[in-house]
């Protein structure tokens, strides 16, 4: 939203595209939970999409031990990419981000949407007005340099490790989606795709795939219900910006881009199964990749499907209105029990289950269509 | 052709000093000096909602202006003509973003007021206008609905639903520097028709 601007090429930027109507008169993770998948590793909450983890070895960002499907040749997805308006770092990202607690924060109502994480006792929230404006934001949880990145055009929410480098916005877009570019090497990394491309800045990265981690995206007031001790970033970022002001539209309630059938550019893939901005809960992992109607979801509270021919269930967590993703090659049985989730006998947490979990994240039908035409859909 | 030439610049010169006239004489006339100004404050609070940079915004009462403020008073920010707002003041539920567009926006607010300006005196002393109509005014707002659609050409295009491709997206970034030319111009073939002897 980029975005995404004013009378120059950046005027037509996301952020212009999408302002207020009123002015026109004027003129893989295989975050496996305690059972996890070594291949896979990671939990349901936690990281490494397409495997295990390289060391980190200068400033570069860790990489996946396996790399995670990409549409099209990277060459190809280079060519795609066109100028959301913005130059380089013109959306900055929050490169030493301050927090306040939760009885500090007071610009936030509560169904005001913050992506979560909560790993190793760190607990912290992102507000989406305030990465509405950065896009990317790059912290610490622990010891784990982190790179919280958003991209609202695509309604999608992605945490990477970042190693030794910083992750900035590259002002391009493919697919309408953010174009990330780690400060070490200048390689191309489109957000959902979370594979390296090559790029003006570099020619040469290579096929990798980052690690991920999980944002749950949910509520101010869910969260908080359910991490009273959660930090929360602050509007205090060192930028002058207004952070009242979403350039795109309103998720509280949902208006604008975010509700509308208008995208900024033209997706890579078509598909009028299903509105534009419709919500899915996408996972992918180099077999293949899945997608469940997020809606459905949460009022089926469980889900079955298949993902490279091998049985997925997928569970709702009403605690915070998300979803976990799983696999479940053994074709357990899977029941729900008020907010608790059932497997063979035992009682677990949505997002705890003795299965192998998949990197799963909210993004928006037509982004999820346009990376990977050929996902399994369960609406 | 020098000789045509030389007439050519004689009759713009003449043009631009009958304008800087009619403008001086606007500022001696209330009435023309409050139109003047009222379009242009107007115009700028318009522009500046469009840019974002006067919005509702979270409330409070607050001033924050940035570290390395004059560093980053001429960085691009969303594009070659939208800079990073280096101040944000919070007064209730306005926040005002202040940068290098609001010296930009006061540039092309001016321009507006002041074909206004002109254009009101035209219509109010016909006597002095060598045509003696207003209808010349109309000139001015062509370029400045072009610097507002600057600005908000991408929600027209929202509304439209047309999606952008790069054509659109280079025609954007020449609207300011257009709207500019056609607000000097429109200023010059208004001011020029208007005689201040006769005012």
């Amino acid at each position: 939203m980029p975005s995404e601007s004013s009378f120059s090429v950046m005027s037509i930027t996301r952020r212009q595209f999408v302002a207020a109507s009123g002015l026109a008169a004027l003129t893989g993770l295989a975050g496996c939970a305690a059972a996890a998948d070594p291949e896979l590793g990671g939990g349901a909450n936690g990281n490494a999409n397409a495997g295990g983890s390289t060391p980190v070895t200068n400033g570069a960002a860790p990489l996946a031990d396996r790399t995670l499907p990409l549409p099209m040749t990277p060459e190809e997805l280079r060519s795609k990419a066109r100028s959301g308006g913005p130059p380089k770092d013109g959306i900055p990202s929050i490169d030493d981000p301050s927090f306040v607690g939760a009885d500090g924060v007071d610009f936030l109502d509560p169904g005001d949407p913050v992506f979560g994480v909560a790993r190793d006792g760190v607990v912290k929230a992102y507000p989406q007005k305030i990465l509405a404006q950065h896009e990317i934001v790059n912290d610490n949880l622990g010891d784990l340099p982190v790179a919280v990145t958003y991209c609202p055009l695509t309604g999608t929410a992605q945490g990477f490790e970042r190693g030794g480098t910083t992750f900035g916005v590259s002002g391009r877009l493919i697919n309408n989606n953010l174009v990330m570019y780690d400060r070490d090497t200048e390689a191309w990394w489109p957000q959902i795709l979370a594979t390296s491309i090559p790029g003006p800045w570099n020619g040469e990265p290579g096929t990798s795939s980052l690690r991920e981690f999980r944002l749950v995206w949910t509520t101010w007031a869910q969260w908080r219900a359910l991490h009273p001790n959660t930090k929360v970033l602050s509007t205090d970022t060192g930028f002058a910006k207004n952070y009242g002001r979403d350039p795109y539209g309103s998720y509280n309630p949902v208006g604008g881009y975010y509700s509308n059938e208008n995208t900024l550019f033209e997706t890579l893939s078509q598909d009028d199964r299903f509105s534009k901005k419709r919500v899915f809960m996408g996972a992918r992992t180099p077999d293949g990749a899945v997608a469940f109607d997020k809606a459905a979801l949460l009022e089926d509270r469980i889900m079955s499907g298949e993902l490279g021919g091998t049985p997925l269930v997928a569970i709702a967590d009403r605690r915070l209105d998300t979803g976990y993703v799983y696999l479940n090659p053994d074709e357990l049985s899977v029941t729900v029990d008020g907010d608790a989730v059932v497997v063979d006998g035992e009682t677990y947490e949505p997002d705890a289950l003795p299965l192998a979990g998949i990197h799963t994240f909210d993004a928006m039908w037509f982004a999820w269509h346009g990376y990977y035409p050929d996902t399994n859909v369960y609406a | 052709m020098s000789t045509r030439n030389n007439a050519s610049f004689k009759r713009f010169g003449a043009a631009v000093s009958r304008t800087i006239a009619a403008a001086t004489e606007v500022f001696r006339r209330p009435d023309a000096t409050l139109v003047v100004v009222g379009t242009s404050v107007g115009y700028l609070l318009i522009y500046l909602y469009a840019l974002g940079h006067l919005a509702p915004g979270l409330g409070g009462v607050d001033v924050t202006i940035v570290s390395g403020a004059l560093e980053k008073f001429f960085q691009p920010e969303l594009g070659p003509l939208s800079f990073t707002p280096v101040a944000r003041v919070s007064v209730g539920p306005v926040t005002y973003l202040f940068s290098l567009n609001t010296v930009l926006g006061l540039g092309i607010a001016g321009l507006v007021g002041l074909n206004l300006g002109l254009t009101y005196l035209a219509w109010r002393q016909p006597a002095a206008c060598g045509i003696g109509s207003s209808s010349s005014g109309f000139l001015a707002s062509i370029p400045a609905v072009l610097s507002g659609t600057a600005c908000c050409g991408p929600v027209v295009l929202i509304i439209l639903g047309i999606q952008a491709s790069g054509i659109i997206v280079t025609t954007f970034q020449f609207l300011l520097p257009i709207a500019v030319v056609l607000l000097l111009g429109s200023l010059v073939l208004v001011g020029r028709q208007i005689d201040p002897a006769r005012l």
